[in-house]
């Protein structure tokens, strides 16, 4: 009997969550059309989330098109296929690792940001401030940062392809003797318009889970420091696992095309 | 004559399964100031949140100068509602990530704030600064200065005095108390501190376990036969 009521209570808080997960986004819809819009909020929110972002996906895109030449090198030099490392390196970056990995890295970096602000915010009643002084939470907090999101993680994640390519490149150049212009030109006439495309898209995507997720955590946040915390932790938690569901199926949609 | 500000009737609000406000009903009058007292947890806060609009209640009204009730308000009449009442929250929630002139200029745009600082005994050198450089006190004045600058229908003082020392929480009675008298705004004071009652207080309404169990002119608040009253008023832990 207790298994089943917790398990009931289990199911419930779940469907519970989703419901309201979904009732944040739809007031997020309606105030991001009727409600006023802040555009220094906006800009600072671009420079926080995307510009600032700019040092971590750049180191993690180069070490990646790094290690990924090196590891497609022990592969492809087995069968003598050494020649389609530039092509391998560009369709993994743009189509899968520069987006996901930009995309967890954001998640890390300024979705924890976001809920921790917003979360702190919400505790030391600056929101309920917000609300007598005639402004609108949602458009004053949240739209500013799920709009700067989805626009400048694309931005991220288009700097982390060129970087990543260029990782590549330095290996392949530097330690496995391929010719630069040879390999600039293989990724060059490689590389398809929907490669570099569906990266973006998932970027968007990203873009948007990140500062929703955060938004809606620290919009939620209760009970001091803790809560805070606790937020911040769901909300990187949330992002990552809906990050890594959301690829799969843009990647399946894409597969399709 | 006294006119009817808010009326409030069978109010309740529970939080999950327990029950904070029980069919409570106050009336809130003109000019007034009506400090609500309480031990922690009695529903102070709870009440005051839901007389301005920042939490929804599941029974009763909140009628704001005989309009329609609170309850039925959607989102933009509640924001136009909200906007009636100038706050000064437990610890001042100023909005840190700005500096004093934007926390003011959030409330109201003016070309100089030197007048609104002076009422609140600041000097203007502080507009440029950010609220995590001032001292708590000085915060409360801020968000004092914040909540009048508005020239709102209904001030709320969320524990005005709560976090500060004995010297500025009597400075800070002192100074509302000259503000109140000056604006005759009608003010609703959530405190537990007794000073700020007789410093300011008409009249007053003692809330225990989400009920009114007292209301009186504040003066008379010395006189009342009211056992747990008197307990609250001389620190007497009742369970003793």
């Amino acid at each position: 009997m207790n298994f089943l009521k917790k398990l009931f209570s289990l199911v419930f808080n779940f469907f519970y969550s989703i419901g309201e997960i979904v009732n944040f986004f739809l007031d997020s819809i309606k105030f991001a059309l009727i409600g006023k819009f802040y555009p220094e909020i906006f800009l600072k929110q671009c420079i926080k989330i995307g510009f600032n972002s700019l040092p971590v996906v750049g180191l993690t895109s180069i070490f990646t098109g790094m290690v990924l030449a090196l590891q497609s090198y022990t592969g492809f030099s087995r069968f003598s296929a050494e020649s389609a490392i530039p092509n391998v390196v560009v369709l993994s970056i743009t189509r899968e690792l520069a987006p996901v990995l930009a995309g967890l890295m954001v998640a890390g970096r300024s979705g924890a940001a976001i809920a921790a602000e917003i979360g702190t915010m919400k505790v030391t009643e600056q929101i309920d401030a917000l609300k007598t002084l005639s402004t609108n939470p949602y458009n004053y907090l949240i739209i500013p940062r799920i709009l700067a999101g989805i626009i400048t993680l694309p931005i991220l994640v288009f700097v982390g392809d060129i970087i990543g390519v260029m990782g590549g490149y330095l290996i392949c150049v530097n330690l496995l003797n391929f010719n630069p212009t040879v390999y600039l030109q293989n990724t060059y006439n490689f590389v398809q318009f929907l490669d570099v495309f569906s990266g973006l898209v998932k970027a968007s995507v990203f873009g948007f889970l990140i500062t929703f997720m955060g938004c809606y955590h620290g919009f939620n946040a209760s009970g001091g420091a803790q809560g805070v915390g606790q937020s911040t932790t769901y909300s990187v938690v949330s992002s990552s696992i809906l990050i890594l569901l959301m690829n799969y199926i843009i990647t399946s949609f894409f597969f399709r095309l | 004559m006294r006119n009817l500000k808010i009326s409030i009737k069978n109010l309740e609000k529970s939080f999950k399964e327990k029950k904070i406000l029980k069919n409570l009903s106050l009336d809130i009058f003109e000019s007034e100031s009506l400090s609500i007292i309480g031990e922690s947890g009695s529903g102070k806060s709870i009440l005051t949140r839901c007389i301005v609009g920042l939490i929804d209640f599941e029974m009763g009204e909140i009628k704001f100068e005989n309009s329609e009730n609170l309850m039925k308000f959607n989102f933009s009449e509640k924001m136009k509602y909200i906007s009636n009442f100038g706050i000064l929250f437990q610890n001042s929630a100023l909005l840190d990530s700005l500096t004093i002139q934007e926390n003011l200029e959030f409330a109201k745009k003016k070309e100089n704030y030197t007048k609104t600082l002076d009422e609140v005994g600041l000097p203007k050198n502080i507009l440029n600064k950010f609220p995590a450089e001032l001292s708590v006190g000085m915060q409360k004045r801020v968000g004092l200065a914040r909540a009048i600058i508005k020239e709102p229908k209904v001030l709320i003082l969320d524990e005005p005095t709560t976090g500060l020392d004995p010297i500025i929480a009597r400075q800070i009675n002192k100074l509302i108390k000259e503000l109140v008298k000056k604006k005759k705004i009608t003010t609703i004071t959530v405190t537990h501190d007794m000073e700020s009652v007789y410093e300011f207080g008409d009249y007053v309404a003692f809330l225990k376990e989400g009920k009114i169990e007292w209301y009186g002119d504040a003066k008379k608040i010395n006189k009342s036969k009211k056992i747990s009253l008197k307990n609250f008023i001389n620190g007497i832990d009742e369970e003793r």
